[in-house]
């Protein structure tokens, strides 16, 4: 009895409609080409590193979630002529010649520093630390169910001097604005 | 008839418990007719054109992608967890959600084999042996079970009644399990270790998800979801489960064990600006099991084992407040209200439990971290007698629970070396004041790994069983008189006590490599025993007649220590494999103490749980999205159970076939036909064999 319902229970015409989807990629995998796409819709303020044609660095500050996949990501690929490198980082001081910075969640603790040490430096800071984007960060990767999205706060990129394209302003989960900031 | 042997399996508790009479509700055509119904719906929708997804080469491919496409591409998630784990000074074991999805189970307990140290076995289709470093057992005694920060101990018996501890597994986040003593924090009865079942926030369970699964033995299960976000803050899920669960193996042809439950809940997540996110959750259930238990009569048989049905039903309401202060303290105020009945053929219980939880943290100057915290917990109850030789008095009881703890976290030399102390104080209505203070130690040489060491006391205070019980079993007709036995409650039962010891050592040795190493040395003083028999005439209820009767107190009277040692390996060497396990080593050096004649209860309690556990899970992720995951497992004998050694073999297959479509099949027990894997609690009856088992499950979400 059971068995003739478990043999219904497994649909025979499946085969049919699989396509050839792949496994799927891990978070830090989509974590990481995110980092790599935000950088076409951020604008910097023209840099004496552009000038010198320092290459554009994502770095990555405490421990590192990524692993070989950040470099996979940014190898080969310039973002402008400079070319871009990943950077992995102990002291949030040597972020100053970064343009994106990843905040590893192992610097919950010190977040505060962190970002107080970047000041209003022209770095667009990202990281999965619950609730980065209220406590002054920038960009918050957010998961929703198996999903990766992103919360901006606008008014922390603003006064930075970073541009934010609104196209990345639309597919934010939720686009903040300090109160105090009037940005 | 030895006076101690209705008490020999379970410690009386399954023996008290195990019940009663037999719905046999035979599984339904339209069950089964339903399942084709939706699965033949499935098959439908996995024809839908299908977006593209991550291509061949992920890295490359998603660099190409929009932000808006990188949004909706499904990735697998990885536990942070190990890191924060080489951060924990305590032997803590982390299940994740995908872990437990992986391991095809269909309810805790069976997920809870995975973790190291945790001994499991399945009594019957409805129950189980849970414990944590020995003391397995039908009511998971000593350990202390949460579920989303709810307690779930039971102060009736001393443990927890699992038959009523459901969730939906697709919205479980992870369960924490700790070996060892946790009672500085958690409080009393987290002696042996704590299992802390945690759900997902309603923001990551957006979508509806509907799961369709039949088998063998869980022969119906359904399960059903929908989370969406309410007025832009406000984050909430509505769910509903349900299950019929057929017999296991009965070799006296008597089946009893038939299950079947449905539940309902929500859970509402509001974060409002930076610093205040408040939690609402409720759940509420209704359900039966079939059980049999042997209850003794003063009228003829005099005895028998009596197959039942037990009713279950309860719910509860729980919320809770997070605080974010500008000075980098925060507070957390929770409060709950749980309602259970429960009714079988020996007796019934009604329990409301109302609790308050305050914790503050605070950070201390030289980077402390300092928490207290107070707790109240007030539990009326009314135990309602239905046989005359089960009794628990008074009927109607208030149990409290008042506490408060302390606990600072010292770094010692920064990023390499901690000491966390602390303690709880605690007042109960049984036992009255107790202290359970704790000294860890963590030393990180770098930042792949971690040693750590504590020492902490440990108390379970006393429950209604051991203070209040009357529980009478038929001892022989012999003439002049009938004789009875009677096992009481002490009321000056005093709380077990535990000093653990523990030492352990974890590392990621490498990208692919994790090991969790992990000793224990727990010396107890004052377990349950039963104490000296005295003979006397009783005075029958009408039919009114006289016999003899041997009363046998419960005692503090077992005394000794336990120690063992656990190692979780986990190695990834592929994209595509993951091979994990764990093997749990475990002593049980237990005696009477000075003055105490009890010949059963330290042979039962040793011989309860195995010396040696291997549990090994291979994951493979193949083309095609794939899932193959074989577990084998190997369980030592349980002389007292009347189990031998055993090993088996569970294999899940899944098949994520179409974007929002998952089909698993899930074997269990493969190796033969059925397995007893525990004592049936009931005296004189076989024990019963647990079924190889074949479930498929259909999970549709969106």
């Amino acid at each position: 009895m059971w068995l003739v319902c478990i043999g219904f229970a497994f649909p025979s015409g499946f085969s049919v409609a699989v396509d050839a989807q792949q496994s799927k990629p891990s978070e830090y995998q989509v974590k990481a080409a995110y980092l790599y796409n935000f950088s076409r819709f951020i604008e910097w303020p023209a840099r004496p590193a552009a000038e010198t044609g320092e290459p554009f660095a994502i770095c990555v500050l405490g421990k590192d979630p990524f692993g070989p996949i950040l470099d996979a990501t940014v190898s080969g690929q310039g973002a402008g002529a400079q070319g871009l490198v990943a950077r992995r980082l102990t002291k949030p001081e040597d972020a100053l010649a970064c343009q994106i910075l990843f905040v590893g969640d192992s610097e919950e603790g010190h977040l505060k520093e962190i970002l107080t040490a970047l000041g209003k430096v022209s770095i667009l800071t990202v990281s999965d630390i619950p609730r980065f984007s209220e406590r002054g960060g920038m960009i918050e990767f957010v998961l929703k169910g198996d999903r990766v999205r992103f919360e901006v706060n606008l008014s922390n990129a603003v006064n930075a001097g970073l541009a934010v394209s609104s196209d990345l302003l639309k597919v934010a989960l939720t686009v903040r604005k300090n109160p105090q900031s009037g940005a | 008839m030895n006076s101690q042997k209705i008490c020999r399996q379970r410690s009386c508790l399954g023996w008290l418990t195990h019940s009663l009479l037999g719905i046999a509700v035979r599984q339904s055509i339209k069950v089964c007719a339903l399942m084709i119904a939706i699965s033949l719906a499935g098959t439908a929708r996995s024809a839908w054109p299908q977006e593209a997804s991550a291509g061949q080469n992920p890295t490359g491919s998603l660099k190409e992608m929009s932000l808006a496409q990188l949004g909706n591409v499904e990735v697998t998630t990885v536990s942070k967890e190990p890191e924060k784990l080489l951060q924990t000074p305590a032997a803590i074991y982390v299940l994740t959600g995908n872990d437990i999805r992986r391991a095809g189970v269909t309810s805790i307990p069976e997920a809870l084999r995975l973790v190291p140290g945790v001994e499991i076995a399945r009594i019957d289709s409805d129950g189980w042996s849970v414990g944590i470093r020995g003391f397995g057992g039908a009511f998971s005694r000593s350990v202390l079970v949460l579920i989303d920060g709810r307690s779930v101990y039971t102060p009736l018996f001393e443990g927890v009644n699992w038959d009523v501890q459901n969730v939906m597994l697709q919205d479980v986040d992870r369960i924490e399990v700790i070996r060892g003593p946790g009672g500085t924090i958690w409080g009393s009865n987290a002696v042996n270790g704590v299992i802390n079942i945690i759900t997902k926030n309603a923001k990551d369970t957006h979508g509806t998800l509907a799961a369709v699964g039949s088998g063998t033995i869980d022969q119906a299960a359904g399960a059903l979801r929908y989370g969406s976000t309410f007025h832009k803050d406000i984050e909430y899920r509505v769910y509903g489960i349900g299950f019929i669960r057929g017999q296991e193996f009965h070799t006296n042809a008597d089946p009893f064990d038939e299950w079947r439950m449905g539940q309902a809940g929500f859970r509402a997540d509001w974060s409002r600006g930076e610093r205040d996110s408040v939690t609402f959750q409720g759940d509420i259930y209704s359900g039966e099991n079939g059980g049999e238990t042997n209850i003794a009569f003063f009228f003829p048989p005099s005895q028998a084992n009596v197959d039942g049905t037990t009713f279950v039903s309860g719910g509860n309401l729980l919320t809770r407040w997070k605080h974010q202060m500008k000075n980098g303290s925060d507070f957390q105020l929770q409060a709950y209200f749980d309602r259970t009945n429960r009714q079988d053929a020996q007796f019934g219980e009604t329990r409301d439990t109302f609790d308050f939880d305050f914790i503050y943290h605070v950070p201390l100057p030289k980077h402390q971290d300092f928490i207290w915290g107070l707790g109240a917990r007030v539990s009326p109850s009314n135990f309602i007698q239905t046989q005359a030789t089960v009794d628990f008095s008074p009927n109607q009881q208030t149990d409290t629970v008042y506490s408060g703890f302390i606990q600072d976290e010292i770094p010692l030399v920064t990023n390499k070396l901690s000491l966390t102390v602390g303690t709880k104080l605690e007042h109960n209505n049984f036992s009255g004041f107790d202290f359970e203070p704790s000294v860890r130690a963590l030393w990180t040489p770098d930042d792949h790994q971690s040693f750590w060491a504590a020492a902490t006391r440990a108390v379970r205070t006393p429950s209604r069983l051991d203070q209040d019980l009357g529980l009478t079993g038929f001892f022989s007709a012999a003439p002049p008189f009938p004789i009875f036995v009677e096992i009481t409650g002490d009321p000056k039962f005093k709380p077990e006590e535990l000093l653990g010891y523990e030492a352990g050592y974890r590392s990621q040795v490498n990208p692919e490599f994790y090991v969790d190493i992990a000793t224990f040395f727990n010396n107890y003083n004052g377990l349950q025993s039963l104490g000296d028999v005295s003979i006397g005439f009783a005075q029958s209820p009408p039919p009114s007649f006289t016999y003899i009767l041997l009363s046998v107190p419960f005692a503090n009277g077992l005394e000794g220590n336990t120690d063992g040692v656990e190692v979780g390996p986990d190695w990834k060497p592929t994209s595509w494999w993951q091979l994990k396990g764990s093997y749990s080593y475990l002593q049980m050096h237990l005696k009477d103490k000075r003055g105490i004649t009890d010949t059963g209860t330290a042979a039962s309690d040793t011989g309860s749980s195995p010396h040696h556990e291997v549990v090994i899970q291979s994951l493979f992720d193949l083309p095609g999205q794939i899932e193959i995951d074989p577990t084998y497992r190997f369980v030592s004998a349980l002389p007292a159970q009347n189990v031998q050694r055993y090993s088996t073999m569970d294999i899940r297959a899944g098949w994520h076939f179409a974007k929002e479509l998952e089909l698993s099949v899930t074997g269990e027990n493969l190796f033969r036909p059925y397995q007893a894997e525990f004592g049936s609690g009931v005296n004189g009856a076989p024990n019963i064999g647990i079924k190889r088992t074949v479930y498929a499950q259909l999970t549709w979400k969106r």
